[in-house]
């Protein structure tokens, strides 16, 4: 994806803070893949993903003056815009747990996914896939994508609450390390 | 906390992944100030979170980039026409609000009301339940001063019957001892055994001592007064008090002493006296 930019961060946040449809356009062609994983990850259903995007790049568009570049990278900017758009969306439909694991732990998901949008760089995941074990996966998908706290982690993997953060620190270790080789 | 601490302390990962509680996040935040190495490694930690992030990236589908600029080019007509409204503050971290099913409500509420009702039969069970307990005492406590009270008669009569024994015994002897001219009214009774020698006194009428006092009774042996011990007055005494044994004697007396009684009697506090 960096290959392909044609503008420079610093570029780009000026014309969007400009409100330059243009600079929009270039935005959402290279970001929406990214916004739409998460969405599509946390809310699982294809219509309502759609939905959650739509809603995620409205936010970007109305909110970029509020963006502060002292704060932190633009990617990181709207990757916490999509995360909670979608995981506010997610508890609005009134989620439970037991939905969250039922979608975490299911492995034919990351297949269908692989396999229904080969356009982006799968190789990636299906490495990531192959050497996380489905634990330390499954710890940072609940967090991440489905905004578990630590005590909703504690239950769901019937660990003890104060290992929670350690379990989470070795999963992490563990995807950077598969992240390094690659 | 010094820098390496916060690296291995798993609040960067926390923090990366969501997990981090807000004081837990304010806390990396000022290590993050404090310590540049801790922002460094955050930073580096954020990036291969994101990269994970990227590899599940998935094309949206197409319509959804038409459906989106329509309705920002209706959004920004209407800023232009000055109709806009901005909706917000965009929350940089998801408020973690607690949903409460509609079940669980009813539950809840059901539990208070049981709670509520479970507290007022309680109560009242306590209520009564003290009342009971007072009743119980009150009549624990009177049936204990009723069978003391029983103990008590038992005693008395058991003594009554023993004194019986005593005065039918063929060989007890009786001597009255009537009042002195300083006391006309006393009256008291020595019951004497010939056979055992054995000594007891009843008293007949002696005005109660004064707490410090008692009554001394006294054997004239040879023309000498032989101590026989002291003895009680009153409701709680024994009616025939068992004195000390005396092989023989000419007269009793009872004088007036102090508690404990004298080696000597003090004759101007004679009550009574009688000769054998």
């Amino acid at each position: 994806m960096g290959a392909a930019l044609t503008y420079t961060e610093a570029e780009l946040v000026t014309g969007l803070k400009a409100r330059n449809e243009k600079f929009f356009g270039y935005l959402y062609d290279h970001y929406s893949p990214a916004l739409y994983g998460i969405a599509l990850k946390v809310v699982v259903d294809e219509s309502l993903a759609g939905d959650v995007l739509q809603e995620i790049f409205l936010k970007i568009w109305r909110g970029i003056d509020r963006y502060d570049t002292e704060k932190g990278r633009l990617f990181t900017w709207m990757v916490n815009i999509a995360r909670n758009t979608a995981i506010d969306t997610l508890r609005s439909k009134g989620h439970k747990l037991g939905q969250k694991v039922q979608e975490i732990g299911n492995n034919s998901l990351i297949v269908d996914q692989l396999a229904v949008h080969p356009s982006v760089d799968h190789l990636g995941l299906a490495k990531v896939v192959e050497q996380l074990n489905k634990e330390q996966r499954v710890i940072i998908d609940l967090a991440y994508y489905k905004g578990c706290t630590q005590e909703e982690i504690s239950k769901i993997l019937d660990i003890p609450l104060g290992t929670v953060k350690t379990r989470m620190r070795n999963a992490i270790i563990q995807l950077r390390n598969i992240l390094k080789q690659m | 906390m010094s820098a390496t601490s916060y690296i291995s302390s798993g609040l960067i990962e926390a923090y990366v992944s969501g997990l981090a509680s807000s004081s837990e996040r304010e806390e990396l935040e000022l290590a993050m100030a404090q310590y540049p190495e801790v922002a460094a490694e955050y930073q580096s930690c954020q990036q291969d979170m994101e990269q994970y992030i990227i590899y599940q990236s998935v094309t949206p589908p197409a319509t959804l980039k038409e459906r989106l600029f329509t309705q920002l080019d209706t959004e920004e007509t209407a800023r232009a026409n000055g109709t806009y409204v901005d909706e917000d503050a965009i929350p940089e971290t998801p408020v973690r609000k607690v949903l409460v099913s509609s079940a669980w409500r009813w539950i809840a509420a059901a539990a208070i009301l049981l709670l509520i009702g479970s507290v007022l039969l309680n109560y009242n069970q306590y209520t009564k339940y003290n009342g009971l307990q007072q009743r119980f005492e009150a009549m624990a406590a009177s049936n204990s001063s009723i069978a003391s009270e029983t103990n008590v008669y038992r005693t008395k009569l058991e003594q009554a019957e023993q004194n019986l024994h005593i005065v039918q015994d063929p060989s007890m002897k009786t001597v009255k001892m009537p009042g002195t001219k300083t006391f006309p009214t006393a009256l008291a009774t020595v019951y004497w055994n010939q056979t055992s020698k054995e000594v007891f006194v009843m008293v007949n009428n002696l005005p109660q001592p004064t707490s410090d006092k008692q009554y001394q009774l006294w054997a004239i042996v040879n023309g000498k007064p032989v101590d026989m011990g002291v003895f009680e007055t009153g409701t709680d005494a024994n009616l025939m008090q068992k004195m000390k044994s005396v092989d023989n004697a000419e007269m009793f007396a009872v004088t007036l002493e102090k508690k404990g009684g004298s080696p000597e009697p003090t004759l101007d506090q004679m009550y009574v006296a009688g000769k054998i």
